[in-house]
């Protein structure tokens, strides 16, 4: 029972991360605008090409914002204890992913209700440091739980100095780089066909920065000895970051034939192996004390008592088919390419 | 400074800014659902330039309502880890179902609805509007359905210090729940109506060009108005009956009072048991401001003839009444919220072991920034939202045509 939930929740964040990475992702290329001759024209061409690609991501972005809110939702009903512990002992980096998932959410949906175009830039400015900041604090959230934390036998974390190391800040950057990857595919498959091959060949430039961003925090992950005492099962941890390079690797080579369709399928493979990552190698721990052994928090520890679980259980079981169904028919509704005439909203 | 005091602070602005918004977005939906089903029933063009004008101002202010709500939502882990630690079991459930239920399908439904114009079915893009109501309504419940069992906890039994639900049906029939939940939903509407009134009056005694749009808007927001606010006063009284009941320290004295703080202080040991007289002062205002608002009755008649537009200063009446229900949703949810004070739940839960083991710094951090940052989206949110409102329905940027057509025909999609 706890296995199922505790899937549930890691699909709900992992899904979350590949739907809310290319929202970032798409939010992260708006600091592409050039700054250069400050000429009306030039202005407005700025603007139609961060509408433009807000609009790709239009329809979509109110239903992927929601996967985090649901997946925070199952946190709460399903692993109360889970909710409390890790909210409260990553607090630096919630805040920050917080922040940013404020700054992404007020800024996509504002910026172009005001019609000065300085106004609509500085918006801009605000979506560019939300994604970055979301991207970077989801990152270091996930590389945390991975080198543990200093929970003691009362059952708390304590102290927030534990998020500040090098690895931390290696994960949170290879999810920014991800993230980056993501949204440049996503423009490449959703943008009218003749602006997709600029944004394909960013797509293709990023993909070896991601690469070697990901190398790094592998590499200093294995030298930390947090990392190494934390993760249960090497082997696994392992060959999902093997799979991750593939990932990388195929997304690279599909765009560069072309193939946007495989590229984004890819990528978005990329971005939701780290949660499997985290989960599979932490597993049956969830959150790993590095200060008391005995006081590490297993997910069946975690979990709310049976009856809250038989009953959100009897709930969820019809009811996530008809989430995914709606959200199925979102995507198809508003699938294919942007044609330039479609309604532009935000 | 004690973190205590940094994070119900930190709760009370959040929630604050989360409900002036919210509030506005189901009383909105509600009128906009009436406003798109009459424009498909009969087909007549002014619903649907009031559907596009209303609902711009509704997607506006929709935002804002998200931001503050994922932050309320991260906040009890954030700051209330003894919540969901000892109560977490029966407390979560509510707002876990509410995430799954209502706003899952609610964002998913919008986000098809705003780009949905001119390319879905009328009918497909109306029953999308349908389901946001339908799901923003359901969210209210789930909360008032987790609020209520803070007010009053029920369907739980306490096995070694935590408690776990036994009866969940009980959280639903819960006292606390049926009549807050009525009258939440009156304010809502209350609320709405007002704002769709003031901001016709407004365009009325510009003289702006649109008169017939903005005469029908006036009419169905005074109404709903004037509907509303009855049904508000009514669950407005029905609630003091349970709140007396079961909460004798909430407003005040009696003997029901004393031996409920007897009792806790042989339970807990003796300590402060009166909540803040902030509470009663909350009460008392957001009642003269029902009594206030209930005049709108008196306005109804100059409906006939249009002679509230006639007048003129009926019409400067409802701008002034704008302020009015905002400030009194506020007071009445300090009531009710400072009312139940030392009380996280009420006679299970002390305040003061729920709130999280984190530094004050941290604390004053998380505090300082959010306040400043939703503060400042807020006051960004409501200066678009007046621009847009004075902008008057010409052209909307909501569900506005696609450009002229050149080559393809429009093919809706589900045809
Ligand atoms: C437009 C806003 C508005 C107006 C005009 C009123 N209320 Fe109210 N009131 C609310 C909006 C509100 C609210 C914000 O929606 C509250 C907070 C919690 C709740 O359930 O509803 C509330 C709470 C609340 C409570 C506290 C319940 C508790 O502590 O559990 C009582 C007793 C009343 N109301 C009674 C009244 C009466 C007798 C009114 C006048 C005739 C009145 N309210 C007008
Ligand atoms: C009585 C109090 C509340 C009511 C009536 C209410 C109602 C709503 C409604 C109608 C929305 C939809 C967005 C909007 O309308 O602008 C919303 C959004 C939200 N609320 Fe509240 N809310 C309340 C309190 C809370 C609390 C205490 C929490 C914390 C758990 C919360 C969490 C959220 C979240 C996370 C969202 C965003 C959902 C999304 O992305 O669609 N709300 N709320
Ligand atoms: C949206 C309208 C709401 C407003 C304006 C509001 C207001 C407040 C205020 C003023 C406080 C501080 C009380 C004090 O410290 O004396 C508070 C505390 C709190 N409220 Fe609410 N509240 C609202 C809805 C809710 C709902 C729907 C829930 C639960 C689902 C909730 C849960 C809490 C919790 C957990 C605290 C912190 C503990 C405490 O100080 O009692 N509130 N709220």
């Amino acid at each position: 029972m706890e296995l199922a939930w505790y899937a549930l929740l890691g699909l709900f964040f992992a899904t979350y991360l590949v739907l809310g990475g290319y929202d970032y992702g798409v939010g992260l290329l708006l600091a592409r605008r050039p700054t250069a001759p400050a000429t009306p024209e030039h202005d407005r061409a700025a603007d139609a090409s961060s509408r433009a690609a807000l609009n790709a991501v239009g329809p979509f972005f109110l239903g992927n914002e929601v996967w985090l809110v649901t997946a925070v939702g199952i946190l709460f009903g399903a692993f109360p204890t889970l909710e409390g512990e890790l909210l409260s002992g990553f607090y630096p980096v919630v805040l920050g992913a917080l922040a940013g998932v404020v700054l992404v959410t007020a800024g996509v949906q504002l910026r172009s209700r005001p019609r000065a175009q300085a106004a609509r830039a500085g918006w801009d400015r605000v979506v560019v440091a939300g994604s970055a900041l979301a991207a970077l604090g989801w990152g270091a959230l996930l590389g945390g739980l991975l080198q543990g934390v200093p929970r003691t036998a009362s059952g708390h974390v304590t102290g927030v100095g534990h998020v500040l190391t090098p690895f931390v800040a290696a994960v949170g950057l290879a999810v920014l780089a991800l993230v980056a990857v993501q949204g440049a595919t996503f423009l490449t498959l959703r943008l009218p066909a003749a602006d997709a091959a600029p944004v394909a060949r960013l797509a293709h430039r990023l993909v070896p920065a991601a690469l070697a961003a990901v190398g790094t925090a592998a590499v200093l992950g294995l030298l930390s000895d947090r990392v190494r005492a934390a993760v249960a099962r090497p082997a696994v941890a392992v060959l999902l970051l093997v799979a991750l390079v593939a990932a990388l690797l195929v997304a690279r080579a599909a765009l560069g034939r072309g193939r946007a369709g495989v590229a984004f399928a890819a990528t978005s493979a990329a971005l939701a192996l780290p949660v499997a990552l985290v989960g599979a190698a932490l597993w049956p721990r969830v959150l790993v004390s590095t200060v008391d052994p005995a006081a590490s928090l297993t997910v069946a520890d975690a979990a709310a008592s049976g009856p809250t679980l038989s009953l959100l259980g009897w709930l969820a079981l019809p009811l996530v088919p008809a989430l995914l169904g709606f959200q199925a028919m979102c995507w198809w509704v508003f699938r294919g390419r942007t044609d330039g005439r479609a309604p532009v909203y935000w | 400074m004690d973190p205590l005091l940094l994070a119900r602070l930190q709760f009370a602005t959040t929630t604050s800014i989360h409900f002036l918004f919210v509030v506005v977005t189901l009383g909105l939906v509600t009128l906009l659902v009436g406003l798109q089903t009459a424009g498909f029933i009969t087909g007549k063009p002014v619903y649907e330039r009031l559907t596009r004008f209303w609902g711009q101002l509704y997607v506006i202010n929709y935002v804002l309502g998200i931001a503050t709500g994922i932050v309320m939502e991260f906040q009890f882990g954030l700051n209330w880890s003894g919540l969901s630690r000892y109560v977490g079991n029966v407390f979560g459930a509510p707002l876990a179902i509410e995430t799954l239920v209502a706003f899952f399908l609610e964002s998913t439904f919008l986000g098809m609805w705003i780009f949905g114009w001119h390319r879905l079915r009328r009918g497909v893009h109306l029953a999308l509007l349908w389901g946001v109501a339908i799901t923003a309504y359901a969210s209210a419940y789930w909360i008032m359905v987790a609020n209520a069992w803070l007010q009053h906890p029920v369907g739980y039994e306490v096995r070694d210090g935590v408690a776990h639900l036994t009866d969940f049906g009980a959280l639903l029939t819960n006292p606390t729940l049926t009549f807050a939940f009525g009258h939440v939903v009156m304010a809502a509407l209350v609320t709405g109506g007002t704002l769709m009134a003031a901001v016709s009056a407004w365009h009325l005694l510009r003289r702006t060009p649109d008169f017939l749009l903005f005469r029908t808007s006036l009419r169905l927001g005074l109404i709903t108005m004037a509907l509303a606010v009855t049904g508000l006063q009514g669950f407005g009284f029905a609630q003091f009956a349970p709140v007396g009941d079961l909460q004798p320290t909430k407003f005040g004295g009696g003997p029901d009072r004393d031996a409920m703080v007897a009792e806790w202080t042989t339970r807990f040991g003796p300590g402060d048991y009166t909540p803040p007289v902030l509470s009663n002062v909350g009460l008392g205002f957001m009642i003269l401001i029902g009594f206030t608002l209930g005049c709108v009755w008196l306005l109804l008649p100059l409906l006939w003839r249009d002679w509230i537009i006639r007048l003129k200063f009926p019409l400067w009446l409802l701008l002034l009444a704008l302020p009015l229900p905002f400030a009194a949703v506020l007071l009445g949810w300090l009531a009710r919220e400072v009312g139940r004070q030392p009380w996280v739940a009420y006679g299970l839960l002390p305040t003061d072991q729920a709130v999280s083991p984190v530094g004050s710094g941290l604390m004053l951090t998380s505090l300082v920034g959010f306040t400043l940052l939703l503060g400042a989206l807020a006051v960004t949110n409501w200066t678009l939202l007046a621009r847009h409102a004075a902008r008057g329905a010409a052209d909307p940027a909501l569900g506005r045509p696609p450009a002229p057509d050149t080559d393809t025909r429009p093919h809706p999609v589900f045809a």
